[in-house]
Formats: C-alpha cells, structure tokens, sequence
C-alpha cells in the first residue's frame, strides 16, 4: 500500500549522511603509508651505495620505536585517567552552589585551559624533584612520572569544561521536574543529570583523548625516552643519513594515525548515534 | 612530661634521619650499597654514545663507564643526557657521573667537579660544499650556518665570524638541511666531520677550515665528592697510559686523534 504525504512524521526515515566528506575508509591507510615510507625510499634507491635501504635499517628500529609508542600510549592513558577524574570533580565545582567553591573551580579551570601544554609541560619537568625524600625514604620520581602529571593537567581543565558544559545543556526542565519529585540535588544529579550527561560527554572526551595522544610527543622535548626521541637517537646512530628522515618520521605518523582515526571514526558514529535528528 | 617525651623520640628520629643522610654523603658508598653506577652519557652523538637496535646504549664513552664499574665492582646502567640537562643531573644526584662529550670550560666547573686530566679532546669545524670554495672562517659571514641546539660553538660562530647559526635538534636533520642547500655549512666537531668526508655519499663537500676552539672534554662528578674525583683522576691516567682510549677509537671507527696520542706518549714517557 502506498500514500503520498508531505507530512515530515509520516516519511520514512532516511539514513544520515554515511561518511562525512573528509571520512576515510579503512583501506585508505595503505596510499597514506605508501606514501610516508615507501615513497621517500624508493625516492632514494640510487644511495643505496651508501648505505642499506632505508626501508631496511627503518625495520631494524621498527621494534625499538614500537616500544617507545607504546610508551606514549601508557603516558597518554594515565594522564587521560587522573585528567579525568581531577576534572570531573573541577567540573562539578564549576556548577556547586557553595559561590567559593564555584569560583575556585572556574578560576582553575580558565587558568590550565588558557595555558600552552608544553608550558605547563616544562613547569611539571623543572618544579618536581627528581625525588621524594621522606625520612631517609626516598620515592623516585621520575621523568616519565612527570610528563604524566604535566600532561593530565590540560585534561584536567577540559574535561572539567566538558562536564559543565554538559550539565547546562540538559533542558532546565530536568532539573524542575526533579524538585518537583522531591528529589534533593544531590538525587537530581547523581540519578538524572550526570547519567544524561555522559552520552553527551562521550564524545568531546574521546576527541579530547585523540589530542593528548598525539600531544604526548611533546614529552620529547624534555627528555623522556619515548617514540620522537627514540626516532632522533636512532637517527642520530645511523649517522646522520639525510634519507633517513622521511621514512623514520612518516612510520612515527603513520602509527600516531593507526591509533587515532579508529578514535575519531568511533567518535562521529557516537555522535550521530546521539544525535537528534531535526 | 608526655609532651616532652614525645618531643624527645621526634628529635631522635629526625636525628636518626640527618645521620643517614650523613653517612650516604659519599657518592662512592651509596654507589657500593646500591649494587649500580648509574653514568649519565649522550645518546645521539656518535660513535661516543648512540643507541643500538634494541635500545642499549653503546659507543666510546658507555665503555669508558664500564670501566668504571668494573673497577668498583658494580653493575652499571645508564642514563640518557643531553647538553641542557646533564650537568643538572648529576646537581640533583640522579646521576653518580657524567661522561657525555662536555667541553671543559671554567664556569663549568664552578657547578661539577672535573677531575684532571682531560680524557678526550676535539675541536670545531664545518662540512661544506666543495664548490663553495670556503677557506677561513671570515667566509662565513653573513651566510646561513646550520648547527646543533644547544652547542657552545654556535654562539661563537656567530659572534666572531658573523654566521647566522640555523639550530637544529639532531644531526640527521642538519645533514638533511646541508644537502638541500638551506645553509652554507655545517658546524660540528671535526672528529665527525673528518668521518662523515670519508663517507662516498659525501663526496662533495669538504672540511675546508683551520680546526678552531680545540677544547678538552671533561667527566664529572657533582661537587664535593673528592673521593670519587680522585679514583676519577687516576682512571684517566690510566686510560691514557694503557692507550685506552686509542684502542676504543679504533673500535668504534675514529681516525686516532692528536690529543690521546699526545696524552698516551705524555704518560708512557
């Protein structure tokens, strides 16, 4: 049986757009690393006399720099965690009704989200001690430790943004229809604001996320030993070779953005998921 | 009277404390009861300290370290350092010594402690095209020069000869900046550079200048530590009077340098 209507709630539902203009399909991958490590080496064939291929010596660091981007995803899942969870409490600060606390949370949370991370990422770097002496105890802390700490400050400050920003954009009437049930705002908010929240947070949270890691590299700056400055002590120890470069920094891309795009096409599938179709 | 008595246990305890922060005042005995000497060395400046596939440092300098534990009985492990951090490093004791291609210089040693005499010693020159022509330093003025972050020569370079000093992270990007001609020159030690001529693929460019800056390299231990300066000091006698150091350069592929020949005669004399 068919029928002819104009009327929007009578139309079958049609699909959103599938993939975004810029959305890459999985097999997309393979041109994108082509492209950063076999071009520049097939570029520089003819120096082979100088030197075994650059694809060679590239698979002869490969599990070495493995092991340093293994490294970046330690620090970057750590400072995501205690980012987190400092923000979320930051968060719920910046919504208290106590003007103190409220004002406190705000001021905190401008003053780490205006800030540059390799900033705050020296001053965690420089400010720590190397270690705690605590007695004649003494409680290593070492770079690594550091970076993490630096790093899960900027975290902090946004998740802390992103939680506020999902409790004022639940409807006020959530909030009425709460008091009008007798719910405290302890109830209201633990039972009916922050579960509706997190949906809405989901997603901003795993940018936020896809961002610290690909920060992470920052960390070379101040001399922890993971992926970039692995990739420049392996450079280093091949003597220099200018050829090099293309290969040994488009493989440290290249595993970056295996990582990060699963993320982000996750991230525009929960979006649209919870998004509300107008 | 309670009070007092837990006065009394506080200040023994924080005495207690002090004590042991006394006794472990020598580098040398904390070294012994760790079991470790923890040596800070370069990692990126071959051959004297660069990383092997799996990651272990290697090169002129880690084996010196060796030596060092091995006189001492310990193990060793090493740490990482860079110009701007190393000698912070061994101020705040994460490390017992340094070993990392440090210029001997007199405000150095008003912040570490360098033993006599100098193990190693180089000097500053450039890689440059052949077809540059370049033959003093004067050449350089004016003229982009690339150079690695945070080595002395730089400001030198720049200020007597009138280079503008490029600054790059590593080796492996300066080279790669000289071959695509973004500067004149590149400004290193000669050591490396006398190596990197030999190398086919560098067939046109030379080392065309007078070896300027022929500075000592110093090891370091922090300040104070008298004791393991002087155990220092006699291994570097040592080194130079076995040919220590001759013996590693050949092992790691440097033309033998005037420097270790001279100290290596001065010692068998």
């Amino acid at each position: 049986m068919t029928w002819k209507t104009d009327l929007p709630v009578m139309l079958p539902v049609t699909k959103p757009e599938p993939e975004p203009f810029l959305g890459l399909k999985a097999w997309h991958i393979l041109p994108v690393a082509l492209f950063a490590i076999l071009g520049p080496s097939l570029g520089f064939a003819q120096t082979e006399d100088g030197g075994q291929n650059p694809l060679v010596v590239l698979m002869n660091w490969a599990p070495l720099l493995l092991q340093g981007f293994v490294f970046n995803l330690v620090i970057s899942v750590s400072a995501m965690a205690l980012g987190t969870v400092v923000g979320a409490l930051l968060g719920l600060g910046q919504i208290s009704l106590i003007p103190v606390v409220r004002g406190g949370s705000w001021f905190v949370t401008q003053f780490f989200r205006n800030a540059p991370w390799l900033v705050l990422l020296f001053f965690a770097m420089f400010l720590l001690p190397f270690e705690i002496s605590i007695l004649g105890l003494k409680i290593p802390f070492p770079d690594w430790l550091k970076a993490i700490l630096g790093l899960s400050l900027p975290v902090m400050a946004n998740v802390s943004e992103i939680v506020r920003g999902a409790v004022r954009s639940l409807p006020s009437g959530q909030w009425e229809a709460a008091e009008s049930l007798a719910y405290t705002r302890m109830q209201t908010l633990w039972l009916i604001i922050l579960p509706q929240c997190v949906k809405r947070m989901l997603p901003p949270w795993m940018n936020l996320y896809s961002i610290l890691t690909m920060a992470t590299v920052l960390a070379s700056i101040v001399g922890v030993s993971e992926v970039m400055t692995l990739t420049g002590q392996a450079l280093a120890s091949e003597g220099g070779r200018p050829e090099l470069l293309a290969p040994f920094y488009g493989f440290v891309l290249l595993l970056f953005f295996i990582y990060c795009y699963p993320i982000a096409r996750f991230t525009v599938r929960l979006e649209k998921k919870f998004a509300v179709i107008g | 009277m309670k009070n007092r008595f837990l006065a009394g246990v506080a200040t023994t305890l924080l005495a207690s404390a002090l004590s042991v922060a006394a006794a472990s005042a020598d580098v040398l005995d904390t070294i012994k009861e760790r079991g470790t000497l923890i040596v800070g060395v370069k990692a990126d400046y071959k051959p004297y300290g660069f990383l092997d596939t799996s990651g272990n440092v290697i090169g002129i300098e880690p084996d010196l370290a060796k030596d060092v534990a091995d006189k001492l009985g310990v193990a060793i492990e090493y740490v990482p350092v860079v110009s701007s951090n190393r000698m912070q490093f061994l101020e705040q004791g994460k490390i017992d010594l340094m070993i990392a291609t440090m210029t001997d210089r007199p405000d150095r040693r008003e912040v570490v402690l360098i033993p006599d005499p100098n193990y190693y010693s180089s000097g500053t020159n450039i890689l440059s095209l052949k077809s540059l022509g370049l033959t003093e330093w004067e050449d350089l003025r004016n003229k982009p020069v690339c150079g690695i972050q945070g080595a002395f020569y730089n400001k030198a370079t720049s200020q007597n000869y009138g280079a503008e000093i490029v600054a790059f992270k590593g080796t492996a990007e300066a080279y790669s900046a000289l071959k695509a001609g973004n500067c004149a020159a590149f400004v290193y030690d000669d050591s490396a550079i006398v190596a990197k001529t030999n190398d086919p693929e560098w067939a046109d460019y030379e080392m065309p200048l007078q070896t300027i800056d022929d500075a000592p390299w110093g090891l370091a231990v922090a300040l104070g530590e008298e004791n393991f300066a002087q155990m220092m000091s006699d291994m570097i006698i040592d080194w130079h009077k076995t040919g220590r150091i001759l013996e590693l350069e050949t092992k790691w592929g440097v033309t033998n340098t005037p420097f270790a020949k001279a100290m290596n005669e001065k010692y068998n004399q």
